[in-house]
């Protein structure tokens, strides 16, 4: 049976064999423990949780981690289809060949300035390929998801669980 | 405070349970009837088939999680206790799916909305389906009997200002309105019922159906996933199951099932994908034909403070345009709010950086109606279809023109409540459309609005479907009382032998109709045992 996944998109499909080359590693590994998602994360959370961080450095990082740590936590209770389908696209976003792809540029991600950042997700958000709206749409879902699931987050949204039930 | 656990007890009490994920060897279990799965249909059918005497074995793949395990924290409630860690979504990612996976099924946590089905639509599958002995009438003892067994009346309650926002708003208009019945008995009124009930208010079938089936003899088997139904000559030979670990995952130790009677109530999706995995008779293709209710969300923002995540969390229900064209015509659309805790909020809306930022700073004046397409009536929303792949399944889910039409539709309605409700602005959950400050400004973006797939939110927590109830075997898979057409001991109880949706919010409609059809089977096979 074909292959269901998140990049089988006829674009990414036929600019690969037009090049010459396979875009899909044969294995790729689930990214929850992966350095790299991590770091590639790290630039992609402040752009999506941009007004919702702390401005003062120090606070900013610890809840930047603890974002990047509930994403790990998010990333390993998904079905394993899913995380096949992130770990594709996360690997596409390393690789030089899948960003020019993507995102039109082969500087890597980390390496971009924020403006660079919301202008690939702009694209991504508006563009007529479904499987670039859903590589926006499943970053997008994966890092709110991670950072309003922490209750340390909530103060900024006047939310509190009631506390008639804690110990 | 301490709240009385009943799972807690009734497991001290010596209830027959077992965790599947602590066996380390394959075993075999023989009853007069195995039940696959304990959501509103399992729950109900192991009841009633207990009581009239029966040995009832249920088989559920979620974990047996009591009040204790309900922290009121969606990061422990999804992963725990919601299908793909609700997750869930169609194959092309344009809508997201919420269904339960633990013990009690969706049950657990649904949001209590009980509506009995409505006339319309019960007429509509006489008419058109080949369902028989299913009206108004006949219906109504067994909805008579669910209602006061899981304690179901009217919420006399002040509704939240999220539904009051909707009952103000239906008033202004003049539109039709009713206050909702909900399934609780000593409601704390804290708005947690997503999070399953931290204080075992909500008659779910956790905390009524399944103790009482267990307190009779029943046994539970949790973490256990049916994966094949075997068959032969017209008859089930029995179930094989896999054991998954607290991570849901396969652990590779089988158990496998005998009984006289097996009954499949593992919901729409998991009924007829399991019988699709079974290669079970199908000749006429019609297993896997599943209905989402797709809902659109429109968020308010108000100057008041709205706290849409505290109490009841639906209350006030409005029916205005649901039957308006008939129900074989345009799109009708039910009108609910739904409750406002942050990763749902922070996901099921638009964008990110500053302007997500904005609206989340918002969260306490957010107000967020839900518009419910009613699918399955007719082409314009023919419904999904289940498929089978290397791992599990997917759902094909096209969303045609006539499903955009009536989302516009619903769009409008929903703004035009929200700004009779006194909403300040207005954000249909559709990329890009502007910030809307009035009802003119939004009929007018609105009507030339560009709706489509996954710019446009949708989701829904309604599945059914999949594994049609009638008497013609053209149209149906099983008959009006749930008993396979192909083989002879397989019945099917739960919200995948509706012919089409509802129109309503699902859970009594199960209930009543689970009731029925389990009495009648205990009926038949009483003798056979006794
Ligand atoms: C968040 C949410 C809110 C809702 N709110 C409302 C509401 O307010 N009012 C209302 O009427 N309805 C509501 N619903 C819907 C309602 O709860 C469901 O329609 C109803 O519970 C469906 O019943 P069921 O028996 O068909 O399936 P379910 O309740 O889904 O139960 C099926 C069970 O079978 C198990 N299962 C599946 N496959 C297997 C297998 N292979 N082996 C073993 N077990 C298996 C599943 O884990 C699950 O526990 C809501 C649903 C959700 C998710």
């Amino acid at each position: 049976m074909q292959r269901r996944t998140f990049l089988t998109g006829a674009f990414v499909g036929t600019a690969a064999l037009a090049l010459g080359v396979n875009l899909y590693p044969n294995k790729v590994e689930a990214p929850a423990e992966d350095l790299y998602s991590r770091l590639l994360f790290s630039v992609l959370v402040p752009v999506f949780l941009d007004g919702m961080l702390p401005e003062v450095a120090k606070p900013r990082e610890i809840v930047i981690n603890r974002t990047l740590d509930a994403i790990s936590e998010a990333i390993k209770v998904l079905p394993s289809e899913q995380q096949q389908e992130l770990a594709e696209l996360l690997g596409q976003l390393e690789s030089r060949l899948g960003l020019l792809l993507l995102s039109g540029s082969v500087t890597p991600l980390i390496m971009r300035q924020p403006q660079q950042l919301i202008s690939m997700l702009e694209s991504w958000r508006f563009h007529y390929l479904q499987l670039l709206q859903t590589a926006y749409l499943g970053l997008r879902e994966l890092v709110m998801a991670s950072y309003y699931a922490c209750p340390e987050h909530w103060g900024g949204i006047g939310y509190a669980k009631p506390s008639f039930l804690l110990k | 405070m301490s709240i009385s656990d009943p799972i807690e007890n009734g497991l001290k009490g010596g209830w027959l349970h077992i965790d599947a994920s602590t066996l380390q060897v394959s075993r075999h279990f023989e009853a007069d009837v195995v039940i696959v799965g304990t959501g509103a249909g399992g729950g109900v059918a192991a009841d009633i088939l207990t009581q009239a005497g029966l040995k009832v074995i249920m088989i559920e793949a979620g974990a047996l999680k009591s009040s204790k395990d309900f922290d009121m924290e969606e990061r422990t409630a999804y992963p725990n206790l919601y299908q793909q860690a609700a997750s869930m979504k169609t194959a092309d990612k344009g809508i997201s799916i919420f269904q339960g996976r633990t013990v009690g099924g969706a049950t657990t946590i649904n949001w209590t909305t009980s509506i009995r089905t409505p006339e319309p639509t019960l007429d509509f599958w006489a008419k058109e389906k080949s369902v028989v002995g299913l009206d108004t009438q006949s219906l109504a003892p067994w909805f008579d009997t669910m209602e006061q067994q899981l304690n179901i009346s009217t919420w006399l309650y002040e509704p939240n200002r999220n539904n009051g926002a909707l009952l103000e708003g239906c008033n202004k208009l003049g539109w039709q309105s009713t206050v909702i019945k909900r399934n609780v008995k000593g409601c704390w009124n804290t708005g947690y019922c997503g999070m399953g009930c931290p204080v075992n208010a909500k008659q779910s079938m956790l905390v009524t159906t399944i103790p009482s089936a267990l307190d009779a003899g029943a046994q539970l088997i949790s973490r256990a996933k049916v994966m094949q139904i075997e068959h032969s000559e017209g008859k089930v030979t029995g179930l094989k199951a896999q054991v998954v670990n607290t991570n849901f995952e396969p652990r590779g130790t089988t158990l496998t099932f005998s009984a006289k009677h097996y009954i499949l109530s593992a919901g729409a999706i998991h009924t007829p994908a399991l019988l699709m995995r079974s290669n079970t008779p199908d000749p006429f293709e019609l297993l896997g034909r599943t209905f989402l209710h797709p809902s659109l969300l429109s968020g308010g923002i108000y100057d008041e403070q709205i706290k849409g995540h505290s109490g009841a969390p639906q209350s006030i229900y409005s029916d205005e345009f649901v039957w308006r064209d008939g129900a074989s015509g345009d799109l009708g659309y039910k009108l609910e709010v739904a409750p406002v805790h942050p990763v749902l909020v922070a996901s099921k809306t638009l964008g990110y950086g500053q302007s997500h930022a904005e609206l989340m700073k918002n969260f306490n004046r957010m107000q967020v109606v839900i518009a419910l397409i009613r699918d399955g009536f007719n082409e314009q929303c023919p419904g999904g279809q289940v498929r089978l792949t290397d791992s599990g399944f997917a759902l094909d889910y096209p969303l045609t023109d006539g499903f955009w039409q009536g989302a516009k539709r619903a769009f409008l309605s929903m703004a035009e409540l929200q700004f009779a409700a006194g909403a300040k602005q207005v954000r249909p959950m559709t990329e890009g459309l502007p910030q809307l400050n009035s009802w003119a400004e939004a009929k007018a973006e609105i009507e030339t609005a560009d709706l489509g797939l996954l710019r446009t939110v949708v989701a829904s927590a309604h599945v059914m479907g999949g594994c049609p109830m009638g008497e013609d075997r053209l149209i149906s898979m099983v008959n009006s009382e749930g008993s396979s057409h192909y083989l002879e001991n397989l019945s099917v109880m739960d919200g995948s032998v509706f012919p089409t949706s509802l129109g309503a919010n699902p859970q009594l409609s199960i209930y009543a109709l689970v009731a029925r059809n389990a009495s009648l089977l205990a009926q038949r096979l009483k003798p056979v045992v006794g």
